[in-house]
């Protein structure tokens, strides 16, 4: 009995220990980003590369490793101001603003699976010179109705901190705050800095469901809360004459959003066209819809090439005017809160990208005796904003084109 | 999209409208049902949803930031990098 006891044990070690001849046990992925937007009077530059590492000890786990950064030079608005104001002065609105910045992001992840069940959890730090992030994920996944339906949910809470000015002990109304100037000193024990905290609760629940042999939708449904300082620091917008205040929005912020997905494999061009539509809502009166498609289309055995389109329209924030000092409607005071902040305005916007993929897995060999697969993907997309009201001191915003290219490598092991 | 505040009515109707479509598409969930031998085109690349999640990472990071909506992508976090 004994005997055979040990036997069994040898033989379920052997079985963790020694695996197929081609069973995958690592995969690295990198990817290299860069993204560009000229609108008017401002340049922002974006290099965001990353790394990341995946091992498969057993069949039954996945531990993951990554690292990314944001490596951003540029521009942004430093002061917002509006038609009425920018008719009678000329504000400076960009000239001192530039933005230097590098944020690092390192993460760990770990996924449990059974036959038709994963449960995933994951930690990720990351840093910039003003902001500091911390978050804990964990998700569950199950398959059904012989693995034609899946369920997932998934949960995430960042424990962030935004860097500030310590504001006078005068000033005790938000409309006589000041921007912050530099970060330097963000993060130290200087005293003209202090932080706030930001939390970030996200829950999202997906359904993904195969019809026919040739069909599958996905229905997914997020909601996000958000509590903490959420204006842009060194903004500040023009409030009335010689009325300067740093970007005052409310604290607290509910979103939700449901979007749903669907996937039709066309067999006479042997590539699938993907259709998503998603609806979006928020506590500021956000209201916004997107419709993508992607076409995609495999050529031969290891290449395939995918073209997308996006439109996107949203409302804006309740507390959103481009000109706080008065004017004809919608222009004008929104109560507490200001916001110089382009995304929080009404606009519309398209992309158009192009991906493609070549991807290699010989049968039974490995590639330079280590390498099981291999994939190379590069992706070139533009887009491009029609803001409804947000202008530079009354000076519409043209050329809002952004230009986003990515390369990728991932190798199994 | 006219930038009207809906009232609660209308919203709680609206919601209401999604769960009964979701609820409808659940219960024939079931019904569906494809064979594993028919399942090779559903696990061919140019159907799944996220595929190259890694590659296009950025791109979502990127539309992320220059909108004011979020969802449908995920729920994992780490960073702003939106200023």
């Amino acid at each position: 009995m004994r005997v055979q006891l040990t036997r069994t044990v040898a033989l379920l070690a052997l079985s963790a220990v020694a695996r197929p001849a081609y069973a995958q046990v690592a995969e690295v992925d990198t990817a290299h980003s860069v993204f560009y937007e000229a609108p008017t009077r401002t340049h922002m530059f974006v290099y965001s590369p990353s790394l990341d590492v995946q091992v498969s000890p057993w069949s039954w786990l996945d531990v993951r490793a990554g690292w990314e950064a944001d490596v951003v030079s540029g521009a942004s608005v430093k002061v917002k101001a509006g038609p009425s104001y920018g008719a009678t002065h000329s504000p400076d609105v960009v000239t001192t603003a530039s933005v230097h910045d590098f944020r690092n992001v390192g993460r760990g992840e770990l996924t449990v699976k059974g036959d038709a069940t994963s449960l995933t959890a994951g930690y990720a730090y990351g840093t910039e010179h003003d902001y500091r992030s911390q978050s804990v994920h964990a998700s569950a996944r199950t398959d059904a109705f012989q693995h034609n339906t899946q369920f997932e949910l998934s949960y995430a809470h960042n424990f962030d901190s935004v860097c500030d000015r310590v504001q006078s002990a005068s000033a005790v109304d938000p409309t006589q705050w000041l921007a912050l100037e530099t970060s330097a000193d963000c993060f130290t024990s200087a005293t003209g800095r202090t932080t706030h905290p930001i939390a970030v609760d996200t829950y999202e629940a997906s359904w993904s469901q195969s019809w026919t042999p040739v069909v599958a939708t996905q229905l997914t449904y997020t909601a996000q809360l958000v509590d903490g300082f959420q204006s842009d620091p060194y903004r500040s917008v023009v409030l009335g004459e010689g009325l300067l205040a740093q970007e005052h929005e409310p604290n607290e912020r509910a979103r939700e959003a449901v979007t749903a997905r669907v996937a039709w494999y066309l067999r006479p061009v042997r590539g699938a066209l993907r259709v998503a539509v998603r609806g979006y809502h928020d506590t500021w009166a956000i209201d916004s819809g997107s419709a993508e498609v992607e076409a995609e289309k495999s050529i031969g055995e290891a290449l395939r090439v995918l073209l997308r389109a996006r439109l996107y329209r949203q409302t804006g924030a309740v507390f959103w005017s481009d000109d706080y000092t008065g004017g004809s409607p919608p222009l004008g005071p929104r109560g507490q809160y200001w916001s110089g902040d382009r995304e929080l305005s009404p606009f519309s916007s398209w992309l158009v990208g192009l991906r493609v993929v070549w991807a290699l897995a010989p049968p039974n060999r490995r590639l330079l005796g280590v390498v099981q697969s291999l994939k190379l993907a590069a992706s070139a997309n533009v887009s491009s904003s029609t803001y409804d009201q947000y202008t530079l001191g009354g000076i519409p915003v043209s050329n809002a084109r952004a230009y986003v290219g990515t390369i990728s490598l991932s190798a199994a092991f | 999209m006219d930038g009207k505040p809906r009232s609660e009515r209308e919203v709680r109707a609206r919601k209401l409208a999604v769960f009964l479509v979701c609820l409808f598409l659940f219960l024939t969930a079931g019904c569906a049902t494809v064979a594993p031998q028919e399942r090779a085109i559903l696990a061919d690349p140019t159907m799944q949803f996220d595929a190259e999640t890694k590659h296009d990472a950025a791109l979502r990071h990127a539309i992320e930031n220059r909108e004011g909506s979020m969802g449908g992508t995920g729920a994992s976090g780490g960073g702003c990098g939106c200023n």
